[in-house]
């Protein structure tokens, strides 16, 4: 018996304001509050609080067979309280019909495993218990930042006790194999739940492309493509941005339509059932390993790291804020420790790709600066009076 | 198709980005097969044009004095001895020329260079025309063969455009000079006589030839253009490289507007060198906007001139400013930008290259603000000077506060420098790797200027990304654009 999995993934950076030369040594907020409780504000009223609606409206129309999870960053949690906390109510609710899993992240959303494990674990424990507290959910599935992984990852997450990964299908990874099974971690039990990108995309990206041979998509159309893999697969992934609905596909598309018809067109076939992640496991079986020869995302064409280290701006931008950690954890300063993560958040690194063509369009759309040189000059600024107006000064104060 | 463009400079000679423009565009137009003759109102015989024609002035060509360098003897200057008047046989011309700039270069044929003397050229405003004309500075030789030309080929009839114009355009009692001119009385003592009567020699000049179209170059030569395109029946384009209003802001010219406005009435099609002039046009003349096509300028790239940049001479880094000292070019933010940066990078060295009105104010601001021990002012570089200006500096910043186009930042950038240029410039609409700031945005200036500066990883991925990116910024792209523009003119 097939299932679907959905997955969503909900996040707010906070965006760092224009900071140039000048503001060096005398300004020392560094976050664009204005800016941010606005996108808050506004992804809330286009997508969140709808969204959330409807997908209450269907696990009750459905008596909770329809399911689905989310990942919620602890940065997008702290920004929902500060600015939109009905925002994180309807999140509640949603955690109390008993159709809903939460999935862990880092906190920070960040790319701490990249460069410092000791903080990716605590940014890890930070989220468990955010989860704790707010949904009430101990998590058994972790995804990494952007689907960020590679062996190393996936055997460090199996090390901390998680059940599962949720991470990308890449083409070049999967090769022969089909994205619709359970694998595990090259090594380890913990098993790998691989997005369905076609599928996945044909939402999340072409929903609303007019240009794509299979405009307009319906749903009665997307979910005779999901009843094709009958007896071709177990678990169909559709892992996405939640801002799909509303935000990066307008309301106007009728994406919301799309939803809101989806599940009762997937159950017409009695085979087929909607399941969470973890029931993903607890049902189905791992075929094998998975093993990985890059580090892979879900971002860019390229699919792998490129997007957040790319160039040389944001390589020095990394190196300069993972250098920081040892002294600043030592300061055991809770308040400068969140300021420093904030700055981790990967985002920040995003914006300052230089990538051509369509990546780049998705970059910008994203962005809050001018381009790539701006966002790098900014953080760079922030860096720079961190360590001058912050960090340095403290450091006299201990001396003496 | 055969086109007639009025231009007012060529390289080397050239005083800002229309000659380097006109260059660009002619060469790849003629690669297209567009068979076009540039007339200009100047010629000095030193113009690295292999790929046109250059011919004498039909009415007195053995009064024309080519001013060649004596040890290089200019094959321009024997073509002009040997081509007294256009259209006697401009075919074997063609296919001599053709073979000489194959030999040479292998470039493209197809374009003539016509030369019309006058006393004009470009960025000429009334003041500076009248300073010409009461210092001699305007050769003795060019108003002789003005002179001449004008004794002995009279108009077979007065050009009405051309009357009407002098009619409307010569100033009374609001300009004290215009009684004054000494050595220029019988040459025209206003700027707009002048324009009248190229209009009047540049009509002669091509008298009897058949073109398609008429494509015209900036306000001085619109009066030729509506002139010769009504003769020759063709349809006018006027191409808009800068308005009165970018050059004098709200000082602008009231007359020269006016011209500006006459050409844009008269063109059956405007281009525009940005979407920024095009909706400066828009505003200041009421052209409607889909008269206006936008064709932006290329760049010809080069190779790094890397000797250069073992010849510094100073310690500090070197943040460049180079155009013309004027109102439209915005030095003054560039000396605010730099009081700040010098707070920051104490050692950094301003250079402002160019002259200009506006050169004055600015020794004195950077002398009141104290920091005068940190700016050059080299005055106007030409040549090999511009080369090593653009490769010895760490920085390029092009200010404008109004710039239709701004060819200097692609130039910079093809020596592998990085640059700022102002949002008020048409060339921010086609680069994505320079930073951009609003020209009275003193503090982002300096910020960015700092930025530059302090961070070599934001250096060298602007210059990789600026390298690549102006290999697309060429004038093929132009042209490929004028031509489609240039067939649906024709076809009405």
């Amino acid at each position: 018996m097939p299932s679907v999995c959905f997955y969503f993934e909900v996040h707010q950076p906070y965006r760092l304001k224009p900071y140039g030369a000048l503001q060096v040594g005398s300004d020392h907020e560094y976050f664009d509050e204005k800016l941010n409780a606005e996108v808050m504000r506004k992804v809330a009223n286009k997508c969140y609080l709808p969204a959330n609606e409807s997908m209450l409206r269907l696990i009750d129309r459905t008596d909770g067979r329809f399911r689905i999870s989310y990942a919620v960053t602890g940065v997008a949690i702290e920004q929902m309280k500060l600015y939109a906390p009905e925002v994180l109510d309807s999140f509640v609710r949603l955690a109390e019909t008993g159709a809903v899993e939460f999935v862990a992240e880092t906190y920070y959303h960040s790319l701490a495993a990249l460069y410092d494990k000791d903080e990716y674990r605590e940014q890890i424990d930070l989220e468990l218990k955010l989860i704790k507290n707010e949904f009430g959910q101990t998590p058994r599935v972790f995804r990494n930042t952007e689907f960020i992984y590679n062996d190393e990852i996936g055997q460090f997450i199996s090390d901390l006790g998680f059940e599962a990964m949720l991470i990308e299908g890449a083409d070049d990874i999967l090769d022969w194999r089909s994205p619709n099974f359970v694998y595990t971690v090259a090594g380890r039990e913990t098993r790998l739940l691989t997005k369905n990108f076609k599928l996945s995309d044909d939402i999340a990206f072409r929903f609303s492309n007019q240009a794509w041979g299979e405009f307009p998509l319906t749903a009665d159309k997307f979910a005779g493509w999901v009843h094709g893999h009958s007896g071709a697969g177990d678990v169909i992934n559709l892992f996405m941005d939640y801002e799909t609905f509303g935000e990066h596909q307008w309301k106007e598309t009728g994406i919301f339509d799309f939803l809101e018809h989806l599940p009762e067109l997937l159950f017409t076939h009695p085979d087929w059932d909607i399941l969470t992640p973890s029931q993903v496991i607890d049902r189905y079986p791992a075929l094998g390993e998975l093993p990985f020869h890059r580090t892979v995302s879900w971002a860019d064409e390229a699919r792998d790291i490129s997007a957040w280290r790319g160039n040389a701006m944001q390589q020095r931008a990394l190196a300069e804020i993972y250098a920081l950690g040892a002294d600043i954890r030592r300061r055991n300063n809770s308040h400068l420790l969140a300021l420093w993560r904030r700055l981790q958040t990967s985002d920040h690194f995003y914006y300052m790709a230089t990538k051509s063509a369509s990546d780049a369009e998705v970059h910008d759309y994203f962005s809050p600066y001018e381009g790539p040189y701006d966002a790098f000059i900014h953080y760079m600024n922030v860096m720079k009076d961190l360590n001058l107006s912050v960090l340095a000064p403290a450091q006299k104060q201990l001396r003496l | 198709m055969r086109v007639l463009m009025l231009g007012w400079e060529y390289p080397p000679h050239i005083s800002g980005g229309l000659g380097t423009a006109c260059e660009g565009l002619t060469r790849s137009l003629a690669g297209r097969g567009i068979e076009i003759d540039f007339l200009v109102p100047k010629l000095y015989g030193e113009e690295d044009a292999p790929h046109m024609q250059l011919l004498g002035a039909a009415s007195a060509a053995p009064m024309i004095q080519v001013p060649a360098p004596v040890a290089a003897p200019d094959p321009l200057a024997e073509l002009i001895a040997a081509e007294p008047m256009l259209g006697t046989d401009p075919i074997v011309t063609a296919a001599a020329e053709a073979a000489r700039s194959q030999a040479a270069q292998g470039s493209e044929p197809g374009v003539r260079v016509l030369r019309v003397p006058a006393m004009l050229k470009p960025y000429l405003d009334q003041a500076t025309y009248r300073e010409l004309i009461t210092t001699g500075a305007l050769q003795e030789s060019a108003l002789d063969e003005i002179a001449a030309s004008q004794v002995m080929n009279p108009l077979p009839e007065p050009p009405h455009e051309i009357s009407r114009l002098e009619h409307v355009h010569i100033p009374g009692d609001d300009l004290p000079f215009a009684e004054e001119a000494p050595t220029g009385a019988h040459y025209g003592d206003d700027l707009f006589a002048e324009v009248a009567r190229y209009a009047m020699s540049a009509t002669r000049r091509v008298h009897g030839q058949k073109y398609d179209l008429v494509h015209a170059h900036d306000w001085m030569t619109f009066p030729a253009g509506i002139e010769i395109a009504r003769r020759a029946g063709a349809p006018l384009l006027v191409h808009v490289h800068s308005l009165e209003y970018d050059r004098a802001g709200r000082g602008a010219d009231r007359d020269i507007v006016a011209v500006e406005h006459q050409g844009l009435e008269n063109a059956a099609r405007v281009i525009a060198v940005s979407y920024y002039t095009r909706g400066l046009i828009n505003r200041v003349h009421n052209t409607p906007l889909d008269k206006i096509s936008v064709v932006h300028n290329g760049v010809y790239a080069r190779e790094t001139i890397e000797a250069y940049t073992e010849q510094r001479t100073s310690t500090g880094p070197v943040v460049l400013f180079l155009g013309r000292v004027t109102f439209q070019k915005g030095p003054e933010y560039f000396v605010q930008a730099a009081a700040r940066v010098l707070e920051h990078v104490p050692d950094a060295v301003f250079i402002m290259a160019g002259s200009g009105d506006m050169l004055p104010r600015m020794k004195a601001l950077v002398e009141d603000l104290g920091i005068a021990e940190s700016f050059r002012f080299p005055g106007f570089l030409r040549g090999a000077e511009v080369e090593r200006a653009f490769s010895t500096a760490d920085v390029y910043v092009m200010p404008s506060v109004s710039e239709p186009f701004g060819i200097a930042p692609l130039e910079a950038m093809s020596h592998d420098r990085p640059v700022i240029v102002s949002k008020q410039s048409g060339v921010s609409e086609v680069l994505r790797n320079a930073l951009k700031v609003n020209f009275w945005d003193v503090d982002k200036i300096a910020s960015q200027i700092v930025a530059l500066l302090e961070l070599p990883e934001l250096r060298r991925v602007i210059i990789e990304r600026a390298r690549e990116e102006i290999r697309h910024i060429h004038w093929d792209a132009a042209a490929e654009k004028l031509v489609p523009i240039y067939e649906s003119v024709l076809r009405g």
